[in-house]
């Protein structure tokens, strides 16, 4: 009985490693069988401007980094030099990552407090359901007219779309706490609220509050091309500002710098989330 | 307060818990009703009933996690109003904090609300060698058996050093063996603390392995049938005559699921 449980585990431990490498030729395949028909695509269209092709686009993307752009920083209003492509991502970041942060920690908070506090839920409960459901570039209006649309604008918007997604994180996994872990912490001693928010409704939720994070970190950067669309600078900027002068491979490589920025957050989160819930 | 005894009505001054006239109801069924019964400082005490007695209900009052409809639950002489670091409890799906290791799921009593021992590693080291898992105490609960859970389930109750230990069918879903092992080891352990225990199960082999008095319930409404005071040597041989008598006497006094109620 034990030995054929042994062994079946044992083909399961072959079996994926395999399915790694078969995984991997098979995403590879995928990436070159894209590239192909995007290079058909670019040769067969005209005027050749509609979509630029796979090497012009690279050459773009090289040639971001090739020059140099000089832009200030806010708050400090000192000025800074980087590769055109950095610069430019600078720039999204000095209103993401503000925008970002400030609205996980309103969202977080808002959530776990909603979650955890039965008078504030029936108060709160209709307003979330009014405002949830408008979709945060429509406040791009008022980012424009309470703050203009610059870093502070965008950083709004960014702020509304990170706050949202991290609410509900927060709430449905602070709802979800099992009672008979907060009925073992009050046989132990814990007597205070806020006390088995802290010791017991926080950690458990935690998995659901990264997932939470970890969601809005994508979310935001569609949120803040769009916000930059609008004319904040950044790279959904320099975007549209290529589509302009019709240097398309230009904003193709700009989209490149999104997803590459997206993908290394994405990565650097996950490690930490996984390192955060050794526990699971 | 509790020094005015003059007043209070003479209580035998042994009785660890008294559990006064406690009634209880959930929408559809009466949980409790009624009951009264008390257990001695130092006794084990087992409950056993058909599901749906009440008897997690009452354990849950004594604890202090859930309030009766009316009477009263005494521990001494102090009415329980909410839980308390003197009555620790051991849960049936062991409810251990799944973030915490085996250390730090034994160490969460002894924080509460600050720690206060002399050497709290020391004390948690201790806990962990009393339930043998001293190669477990860095893992996480995930990794562990049914068994090693309630292991560490136990430690953690005993950790803040309760005088009752309140126990709902604590080895309700480990197998037979392991159960077996676990009831040595129980016994063993309280040997050591001296506590008062309260065991709530199903199983009447395991009431009569374990206890010094059955407590035998009756579903719908939940009252006490009946008490019955096991008098044998531990450990005890279940394949023993007077064992069986004693399994036989509670089936009877439970009354079969067949024929209805005794």
């Amino acid at each position: 009985m034990t030995t054929r449980t042994n062994t079946r585990s044992d083909t399961v431990f072959t079996g994926s490693f395999e399915g790694d490498l078969r995984r991997y030729l098979r995403g590879l395949g995928g990436l070159l069988a894209f590239l192909l028909v995007w290079w058909v695509g670019a040769v067969t269209t005209q005027p050749t401007y509609l979509v630029p092709g796979p090497l012009e686009s690279a050459y773009a993307f090289v040639d971001l980094f090739a020059t140099s752009t000089a832009i200030v920083v806010p708050i400090l209003g000192s000025s800074l030099v980087l590769p055109t492509g950095l610069a430019h991502l600078a720039q999204t970041l000095f209103h993401y990552v503000p925008g970002l942060l400030l609205g996980a920690l309103c969202g977080i908070s808002l959530g776990l407090a909603m979650g955890w506090n039965g008078a504030l839920e029936d108060w709160l409960r209709p307003l979330v359901r009014v405002l949830r459901p408008i979709p945060p570039l429509a406040w791009v209006v008022f980012a424009i007219v309470w703050f203009g649309i610059h870093h502070t604008g965008a950083a709004f918007i960014v702020f509304v779309g990170a706050f949202w997604i991290n609410f509900y994180g927060a709430y449905g996994g602070v709802e979800g706490v099992s009672s008979d872990l907060t009925d073992a912490a009050s046989t132990l001693g814990v007597e205070r609220d806020f006390s088995m928010l802290k010791l017991v409704a926080l950690p458990s939720a935690a998995p659901q509050v990264l997932t939470g994070f970890r969601t809005s970190i994508g979310r935001c950067w569609m949120i803040v091309v769009g916000a930059e669309l609008f004319g904040a600078p950044g790279v959904g900027y320099e975007i549209i500002n290529a589509s302009n002068n019709l240097a398309m491979a230009t904003s193709v490589a700009y989209m490149f710098v999104i997803s590459l920025a997206f993908l290394c957050m994405d990565v650097g989160f996950r490690f930490v989330e996984r390192r955060m819930l050794a526990w699971r | 307060m509790s020094e005015q005894s003059s007043t209070e009505p003479e209580e035998a001054p042994s009785e660890k818990i008294t559990v006064r006239n406690v009634s209880k109801a959930y929408e559809s069924t009466q949980a409790l009703y009624d009951i009264s019964f008390s257990v001695s400082e130092g006794e084990f005490c087992c409950v056993v009933g058909p599901s749906g007695c009440g008897k997690t209900t009452l354990l849950r009052a004594i604890a202090g996690l859930d309030d009766p409809d009316s009477g009263s639950v005494l521990v001494g002489e102090e009415p329980v109003t909410a839980p308390g670091l003197d009555r620790g409890m051991v849960f049936q799906e062991y409810a251990l904090f799944p973030w915490r290791t085996v250390r730090g799921n034994v160490r969460f009593g002894l924080d509460r609300p600050a720690c206060e021992c002399a050497d709290c590693e020391a004390r948690v080291r201790e806990l962990v060698d009393l339930v043998g898992l001293e190669e477990f105490e860095d893992a996480y609960p995930k990794e562990l058996s049914g068994g090693m859970k309630q292991r560490v389930g136990i430690a953690r109750a005993l950790a803040p050093d309760p005088e009752i230990l309140l126990m709902d069918e604590p080895f309700g879903s480990v197998d037979a063996r392991t159960r077996d092992r676990l009831h040595a080891e129980l016994l063993d352990i309280w040997a050591q603390t001296e506590q008062t225990v309260v065991f709530v199960t199903h199983d009447i082999d395991e009431a009569v392995t374990l206890a010094d008095r059955v407590v035998v319930m009756d579903a719908d409404p939940g009252t006490v049938q009946s008490t019955i005071s096991i008098d044998l040597e531990r450990p005890r041989e279940r394949t023993a005559h007077e064992f069986v008598d004693y399994v036989a006497r509670i089936r009877d006094e439970l009354g079969s699921p067949v024929d209805g109620r005794y």
